[in-house]
């Protein structure tokens, strides 16, 4: 009997768990049209994950690709009545900004709003954007705990009148309920889901637009996206690149194909070396090698671009054969083409354009003495050792 | 006179198989009843049976008339009590909280004791002499003490049995006599009936009125203490072949030692029963005489002796016996002299004495020597 | 006689009375401290008048209150829980997961965070929180079935732990074959926190626990019988399937509220029980279940307090502080047992 009612509960809750994951699928589609008159919408070269209409009067309504959707209100403007409920009203102007997305940092900073950051979720020292450890260190921006365990009260008393979250807060849903709670917007950057690297540049418009800074913005932007167009006369090498890293548990960590990350070293005129890796339809951007199947593959690139930003930056070779001596046999070990990412990468978003040309410079430059570039530098083969020819 | 327990074709075992088939008993309110037989036998079986810890394999139990399986463990927590062998861990209560958990049955939902109930567990405890441990902490009291408190706590349950599960087993005689008394009382004088079993034979034919003994398969023997305590009956049971049951006396004796015996003990009146045990711890065997029927010596002689030369009660001893006696000492090398004076009806005890003197043989009055 | 029963009186008044003063104080505590410093003056007018500044004003009654009464209430249900299966098992360090009930909601967390952020992009709460909770009851499950097998008590302490195992090897299982993504906050999870907690979240706490509390106050007769050991509480006409099943039931819907909303808290379950214990000097369920639940609330609001104010705005697990107390408090139990 026992047993019976058992079941019956089990049955019950995994009903309602399958109802709960029914709720965040995309919502219907309200019109704001009945309230304000669209004008136009921005253009995008590449970003696919978020759209912005423009209404009379100044009002842009942003929908983002998890379904949130968003009324930019001008300072000095009445929030029009009778808007859709799931519309969220962002008053300008914005600051006071709770900022958990990394990625988002470089952005503000390229636009010169970082005054608009009053709250952190990543400590001072942990920071590579100049600029915003220096106003964390001086106080201007301050940290605010741990993106799952916000300081909630910090935060409240700051007057935060936007947070800007990570899609990590998917994991920690009862964060985002409580910031909204406390009357706290939320939008969660979805820049992380970008397919080509200059999609997740593109954001900078989306910031730029909430920050007041829209020309600014796409001058950024459209510098960036001049390296591009630069690289896209030159020819595609035959080189292939393989980019990855090694986690604890000894697996390679590589990055699915299609990535962002493979859309930069194809741009750059490189071959990401797998082919088909991962699942276009899984929102994870990466895949899990056992190092014997990483092997067989990866083996024979011609280059090899250690992901350091999970664990620390390589200071040689032979640091990186510790990891796993399988990688002695590696082609691009034995023929010292081992470079590996500087820890600021995932930070650097707005300069997505100079590290494709640093990747293409890597490439296509036979000079030896190369050792490093913006983004990314050649491994010795040890300690203090110059890197030089074949072992 | 109706009887206040009786089982029907009563079967025992565990994990529905037979230990004990067949069980039959009939006891009137008010008596007691003990169960003997060696470990193992099935004597827990039986009594947790009867409580209904243990599911009986088939029979019924029937108590004032009533089968056991026909009550709820409510109605069977005021009719029978018990006090059982497990190890109490007790947190932290004191001895008046252990007996005072004997009231369950009879307090509200939150257990609250009333006034009366209090008084009961005051006149249980009272009862067996433990009053004045009530504050202590029940973890900190002697072994005799706990026994005492949870027979305290079976009796403030006012049932009409008491169940319980060798009571005395860690007990010195103290405090065994002391509860064997309690229970007495608890029979006499407030008519329960008590259930139980005991490894001390000697008790058991003192206490109880009736006895079953437990072995094999089935009873072997269900009666009065009077019937029970047989030499044969309770050799059987406990299958003594090292030793023998002295039913006079209710005592063992150890095994007799085997041989061709060289000393000759002359004893009588209780002098020789010192004598006897310590060659028998020697191992030496021996024969004795001239000893009369009645006689103490004469008891433990015909377990320990290898031949006893007796006479019958209250006569002189007669002439052959004498003759017979005096042949079989002159094969005998040691004589032990144990008697110091004698009697009309034993004079002839002197003379074998003097001739065991005239013959040389060695005489020594006691067998710590040898 | 009548000196020794109004000591132990006494003993009981003071030990009530020593609670709700720390129980009082602590919640004062509670609401004065924490990042944004607000005045007393401007915490009564908020408290009892409903004005005020609105930042303040939110951070009262939006973060510190629901938060505070979440210390409570789980507080007390861990407690409460701990005390039960310390009972039920006759054993000193058996505590609310003995069960295997946070390897259970460990599991069931996972599996819902691993299938279904996998596929869609955001989940709500409240499927987190239901699938701690399915966990916790599968696991409970698991033991109920096999304790209507099983003779001896004390198996159930093995089964638990079995089952413990499985569900860890489960979880493992499927963290290897997950993506890193999105398994990197189930580490946070496991280390338990009280932060983030909403009305509603109290609401329903309070509609689960306070029940169960009342059930498990209502059965100091049972408990204090089984407190003998099974033989004798059945002889004294309890109803032992019925008690095991029940008691399972309790402890384990306490614990498993308080690991749906907070995650597995440690220690608390163990630890205070005894402490409450050593106070009294008692047992009896009587006294010893609402002090028990008070005392449990009293020592997590006191964690609580330093685990969000000692390093703000870095917040300590809950479960950190309350291992560093009750840990020391779990052995001096141990030495002082073996002393006897």
């Amino acid at each position: 009997m026992i047993k019976k009612r058992c079941m019956f509960t089990a049955v019950i809750i995994m009903i309602l768990l399958i109802m709960g994951c029914t709720q965040s699928k995309d919502n219907t589609d309200g019109n704001p049209e009945n309230v304000l008159q669209q004008e136009g919408n921005m253009e995008f070269k590449y970003a696919q994950n978020f759209n912005v209409d423009y209404y009379k009067g100044g009002y842009s309504i942003i929908s983002v690709s998890d379904g949130t959707r968003y009324l930019v209100v001008p300072e000095g403007q009445d929030v029009p009545a009778d808007l859709d409920k799931d519309i969220t009203v962002l008053k300008q102007p914005i600051n006071n900004i709770y900022l958990v997305a990394t990625s988002s940092m470089c952005l503000f900073d390229a636009l010169n709003s970082l005054d608009a950051i009053k709250f952190s979720g990543t400590k001072a020292e942990e920071w590579y954007i100049e600029n915003a450890r220096s106003a964390m260190e001086a106080g201007n921006i301050i940290y605010a705990g741990k993106y799952n365990i916000p300081d909630y009260e910090l935060i409240m008393s700051g007057n935060c009148n936007l947070a800007i979250e990570s899609t990590m807060i998917n994991h920690t849903p009862e964060v985002k309920e409580k910031l909204k709670e406390l009357g706290i917007p939320v939008i969660t950057d979805q820049s992380s889901y970008e397919t080509h690297p200059l999609g997740r540049t593109e954001w900078i418009k989306l910031y730029g637009l909430l920050m007041g800074k829209e020309s600014e913005a796409k001058q950024i932007f459209d510098k960036q996206a001049g390296y591009i167009e630069e690289l896209a006369n030159k020819d595609k090498t035959d080189k292939t690149v393989a980019f990855f890293y090694i986690s604890s548990s000894g697996n390679a960590i590589a990055r699915k194909s299609g990535d962002y990350v493979t859309r930069m070293i194809e741009l750059a005129g490189g071959n990401y070396i797998f082919g088909h890796l991962g699942d276009p339809e899984s929102a994870t951007s990466t895949v899990t090698l056992e190092m014997e199947e990483f092997y067989a593959t990866a083996k024979n690139a011609d280059y090899i671009i250690y992901n350091s930003t999970i664990d620390g930056e390589l200071s040689s070779v032979e640091e990186l054969m510790g990891k796993n001596s399988l990688l002695k046999d590696f082609k691009a070990v034995q023929n010292n083409n081992v470079w590996c990412t500087g820890k600021n990468m995932f930070q650097e978003t707005t300069h997505f354009g100079l590290m494709i040309s640093d990747i293409h410079r890597m490439l296509t430059d036979n000079d030896n003495d190369l050792t490093e570039l913006n983004f990314i530098y050649k491994l010795p083969a040890a300690d203090g050792e110059k890197s030089d020819g074949k072992k | 006179m109706e009887y206040f327990f009786y089982t029907k074709k009563l079967t025992v075992g565990y994990n529905g198989k037979p230990l004990i088939k067949d069980i039959e008993i009939n006891l009137k309110k008010g008596k007691i009843l003990t169960l003997i037989g060696p470990n193992g036998s099935g004597k827990s079986t039986i009594l947790k049976s009867i409580t209904k810890h243990l599911k009986s394999i088939c029979g019924t139990i029937y108590i004032d008339n009533k089968s056991i399986e026909t009550m709820s463990n409510k109605d069977i927590s005021h009719k029978l009590a018990v006090v059982l062998t497990d190890k109490l861990k007790t947190e932290l209560m004191t001895c008046k909280d252990v007996v005072s958990t004997g009231r369950y049955p009879y307090t509200g939902m939150l257990g609250i004791l009333s006034e009366d109930d209090n008084l009961q567990v005051k006149n249980a405890m009272e009862l067996v002499n433990a009053w004045d441990l009530r504050e202590k902490d029940f973890t900190e009291i002697s072994d005799g003490q706990r026994q005492r408190i949870l027979l305290a706590r079976a009796i403030c349950q006012e049932p009409e049995i008491i169940v319980l599960d060798e009571p005395t087993s860690f007990l010195d005689i103290h405090y065994e006599l002391e509860l064997l008394n309690i229970l007495r009382t608890l029979a006499e004088k407030r008519g329960i009936t008590v259930i139980m079993s005991l490894h001390e034979l000697d008790m058991a034919q003192k206490v109880s009125d009736l006895v079953m003994c437990v072995k094999g398969e089935y009873i072997t023997h269900l009666g009065t203490p009077k019937e029970i305590f047989q030499k044969d009956l309770i050799s059987e049971l406990y299958d003594l072949s090292n030793g023998s049951y002295n039913p006079m006396f209710g005592s063992f004796e150890m095994e007799r030692t085997k041989g061709d015996p060289k000393v000759f003990v002359i004893a009588g009146g209780g002098t020789g029963i010192a004598e006897y045990r310590t060659l028998q711890k020697k191992r030496i065997p021996f024969i004795t005489g001239i000893l009369h029927e009645n006689d103490i010596d004469y008891q433990l002689a015909k377990d320990l002796s290898s031949e006893v030369f007796s006479e019958k009660s209250f006569e002189p001893i007669s002439e052959p016996i004498f003759q017979s006696a005096l042949k079989r000492m002159q094969s005998c090398d040691i004589v032990i002299n144990c008697l110091k004076s004698y009697g009309e009806i034993n004079r002839k005890n002197k003379a074998l004495y003097e001739t065991a003197l005239f013959q040389g043989k060695k005489i020594i009055e006691n067998a710590d020597e040898l | 006689m009548e000196k020794s029963k109004s000591t132990r009186y006494i003993r009981y008044i003071i030990t009530l009375i020593v609670l709700i003063i720390l129980f009082a104080l602590l919640i004062l505590l509670n609401i004065k401290l924490g990042s944004v410093d607000v005045s007393v003056k401007d915490i009564i007018n908020i408290l009892f008048h409903g004005s005020g500044n609105e930042t303040d004003y939110n951070i009262i009654w939006k973060v510190r209150l629901p938060r505070m009464m979440a210390s409570i209430i789980l507080g007390g249900a861990l407690a409460l829980s701990g005390f039960l299966l310390q009972t039920f098992f006759n054993n000193p360090i058996a505590g609310p997961y003995v069960l295997g009930i946070s390897s259970g909601s460990k599991m069931m967390v996972a599996m819902a965070m691993i299938m279904i952020l996998s596929r869609y992009h955001s989940v709500n709460s409240a499927v987190l929180i239901i699938a701690a909770f399915a966990g916790a009851m599968l696991s409970m499950g698991f033991v109920l079935i096999i304790s209507r097998r099983v003779k001896s008590v004390s198996m159930l302490i093995v089964c638990g732990v079995m089952i413990g195992y499985i569900c860890s090897a489960v979880t493992d299982m499927m963290i290897t074959f997950a993506d890193d993504a999105n398994i990197v906050n189930l580490h946070n999870w496991s280390l338990g926190s009280f932060s983030g907690t909403t009305w509603r979240d109290v609401g329903i706490m309070v509609s689960v626990v306070l029940p169960t509390s009342l059930i498990v106050f209502l059965m100091s007769k049972p408990i204090g019988a089984y407190q003998l050991g099974e033989s004798y509480a059945k002889n004294m006409g309890v109803n032992i399937k019925l008690f095991r099943i029940m008691l399972v039931l309790l402890s384990s819907f306490l614990c498993a509220c308080v690991t749906a909303f907070a995650g597995p808290i440690s220690f608390v379950g163990i630890a205070v029980p005894h402490l409450v214990k050593s106070f009294l000097k008692t047992s009896k369920p009587l006294i010893v279940t609402p002090m028990c639940f008070l005392g449990g609330s009293v020592f997590c609001l006191g964690c609580d307090l330093i685990a969000r104010t000692l390093f703000a705005p870095v917040e300590l697990s809950v479960s950190t502080v309350s291992s560093i107390f009750g840990v020391p408090i779990v052995i001096y139990i141990m030495l002082k047992k073996r002393v006897h």
